[in-house]
């Protein structure tokens, strides 16, 4: 029994020199193992940090995004709801996003400082035109959430 | 860590001198389907081992080499994984032993760090370092993407899959603390696309005004096209040897001094406030006022804790005190304006808040006392990535043995690319330099080398 050619060809994008294009159909199966809880947050909104729960670890402050362990004492960590508002530290409105992007180009992307935290967490500003030092507060995609951390925005507080 | 313990802050040492004998590069393209990627690593070597005036020929050369090192950013974009293996079977280095190195940005000047490694530790004497970035298989959109998958894909690449976005931020910021005009930034770009003007292997050369820079289309405010790097196609390849090897393959060794690392988060959200690490240009003087302006924090969004790492170490394992008067000659990983301006404070050159000035006072130009980035650097002549920190180290040793002429100059390095060698092209040739250094970046500085090469 002979076996047969391919089905699916190859579209020859030029020929000389030769180019052809290669096709690519899959997904990637994503799994956020401990910080999966800050995603299942977004959707109750609420906004959960971690705190590190060693009595000697010398950073008290929330990490946000949250860790699991501590990275200055490799201790496990506590999860505790930050405060859901904040300032806008930096902020740029990005033009031209590159191919996965899934909010509308001219979307500002906004870094936020968050009294207590010890990070700054970016995100964006879903209304309004961003500031330094503008108060934000924390809104959340509730209706059809991505549980990807689009699902959490700003507005001006 | 913001926190040093006595053991971090150890200065590195080689057990044995590492010196680098030769280099070789493809010239740069946005889509080069003439050729694939192991041609261009080949093409990368036999300029290489061909055309620097090596004491060997080929076939002697290929018997010298005892370990090889590779380098490549994105397993992604070129759509090969082990795509080393290949190359190295190409290059007919097979039974000899390789490494792959990855550290995104930074890719180069790790790879050239582990070769390195390898001498200094008398593991290899004559080791090839063979770096490429092959990414025209994607649209530019989605390579955007593939980049920004270099950021954390939890919690930051979905904000804008757009490295250029993130560095926009930082820029903000920079701009928020200090000011520097714009016009100072777009010097940038013209200053780096100008010297790419006069190299053959440049991809975007151009003779660009302040003005042209200003009025460009913005990709993410502030910056606009013309201030950032763009992806590219291309190989370049560092020969490194022991000393003895170096001066049995040729008459102008050049001596690496140091090449030291140094990392900071992958997310810029995760960067706390420390003190600043100091340089030996720098006391706690420095930056007495400093907590009191505007600045009130390092490092911050504004600064590279991880270039500063690597300096810090590299200065101190060379016995660098002052970089602008130490240093003859320097490439910097230009891949934006603003990180530019940040780097110049991380590395010595100015004090924090006052990178601008290196650009303003004249000191990065081709006259100035510490001329940066006469390759054209990544803004005008290249960035495919993997290959960018070996080809930084590649200008800057034919710097140091006078051969910038060589390379660039002859009118057949044009004619080879298909090019016509510009009628007012212009040397720069830097005058008899001892010293040079280079500075390889990944993400938004998640790795940093520090190279420092100089005369024996
Ligand atoms: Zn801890």
């Amino acid at each position: 029994m002979a076996i047969d050619w391919p089905t699916r060809a190859a579209e020859v994008l030029n020929d000389e020199p030769l180019v052809i294009k290669n096709d690519k159909f899959w997904y990637h199966i994503h799994s956020y193992g401990g910080w999966g809880k800050f995603f299942q947050g977004l959707r109750a909104k609420k906004l959960l940090a971690t705190r590190c729960t060693n009595p000697k670890c010398a950073e008290k402050r929330l990490w946000l995004p949250p860790r699991a362990e501590c990275p200055d004492c490799w201790h496990d960590m506590e999860w505790v709801e930050a405060p859901q508002v904040g300032t806008i530290y930096t902020h740029s409105t990005v033009t031209y996003p590159g191919e996965l992007f899934r909010l509308a180009p001219g979307t500002p992307l906004i870094s936020v400082e968050i009294e207590g935290v010890c990070t700054k967490l970016m995100s964006w500003l879903k209304d309004g035109k961003p500031a330094f030092g503008m108060k934000v507060k924390a809104v959340f995609n509730t209706a059809k959430p991505t549980n990807t951390i689009l699902d959490l925005a700003w507005v001006p507080a | 860590m913001i926190r040093f313990g006595p053991g971090n802050l150890r200065i590195p040492k080689f057990a044995k001198p590492v010196y680098v004998v030769a280099g070789g590069l493809t010239d740069y393209r946005k889509k080069y389907p003439e050729k694939n990627t192991c041609q261009l690593c080949t093409e990368g070597l036999r300029m290489a081992v061909e055309e620097n005036d090596l004491k060997v020929d080929p076939e002697q050369f290929r018997r010298m080499v005892n370990w090889a090192v590779y380098s490549q950013f994105a397993d992604h974009f070129g759509d090969q994984l082990l795509a080393a293996a290949k190359i190295h079977d190409y290059l007919g280095f097979d039974p000899l032993g390789n490494v792959e190195i990855k550290t995104g940005g930074a890719t180069g000047g790790s790879a050239v760090l582990a070769a390195a490694q390898a001498i200094a530790s008398g593991y290899a004497n004559c080791v090839p370092v063979v770096g490429w970035e092959r990414m025209d298989e994607v649209t530019t959109k989605v390579g955007n993407s593939y980049i920004a998958a270099a950021a954390c894909k939890d919690f930051e690449s979905e904000l804008g899959w757009m490295y250029a976005a993130y560095y926009a931020l930082m820029a903000q910021r920079y701009q928020y603390e200090n000011s520097v005009p714009h016009e100072t930034l777009a010097k940038i770009a013209v200053k780096n696309r100008l010297h790419a003007y006069y190299s053959p292997f440049a991809q975007n050369p151009g003779k660009y005004t302040v003005e042209d820079v200003l009025k460009n289309e913005i990709v993410s405010d502030p910056l606009t096209f013309l201030e950032c790097c763009v992806m590219s196609v291309g190989a370049a390849v560092l020969i490194l040897a022991d000393e003895e090897t170096a001066h049995k393959l040729t008459d102008k060794p050049v001596r690496l001094a140091a090449i030291c690392g140094g990392s900071h988060t992958l997310r810029t959200a995760d960067r706390r406030n420390m003190p600043i690490l100091l340089l030996p240009n720098e006391t706690e003087a420095t930056y007495k006022e400093y907590f009191q302006g505007r600045r009130h924090e390092w490092p911050g969004f504004s600064s590279f804790l991880a270039a500063r790492m690597a300096a810090y170490l590299a200065y101190n394992m060379a016995g660098i005190k002052d970089p602008v008067e130490d240093f003859d000659v320097l490439e910097t990983h230009d891949a934006f304006t603003i990180s530019d301006v940040q780097t110049y404070e991380d590395i010595g050159l100015r004090p924090y808040g006052r990178g601008h000035e290196f650009i303003d006072s004249g000191d990065a130009y081709f006259d100035g006392r510490l001329p940066t980035n006469l390759s054209g650097g990544l803004i005008g002549t290249m960035h495919a990535v993997g290959a960018t920190g070996v080809f930084q180290l590649v200008e800057l040793l034919w710097q140091l043995q006078g051969k910038y002429d060589k390379f660039h100059g002859d009118p057949k390095m044009w004619t080879r690319y298909g090019k016509k060698k510009p009628a007012d092209w212009k040397s720069l040739q830097v005058k008899n330099p001892k010293r040079g250094c280079a500075i390889s970046h990944a993400g938004t500085g998640s790795h940093v080398t520090c190279a420092i090469m100089e005369k024996p």
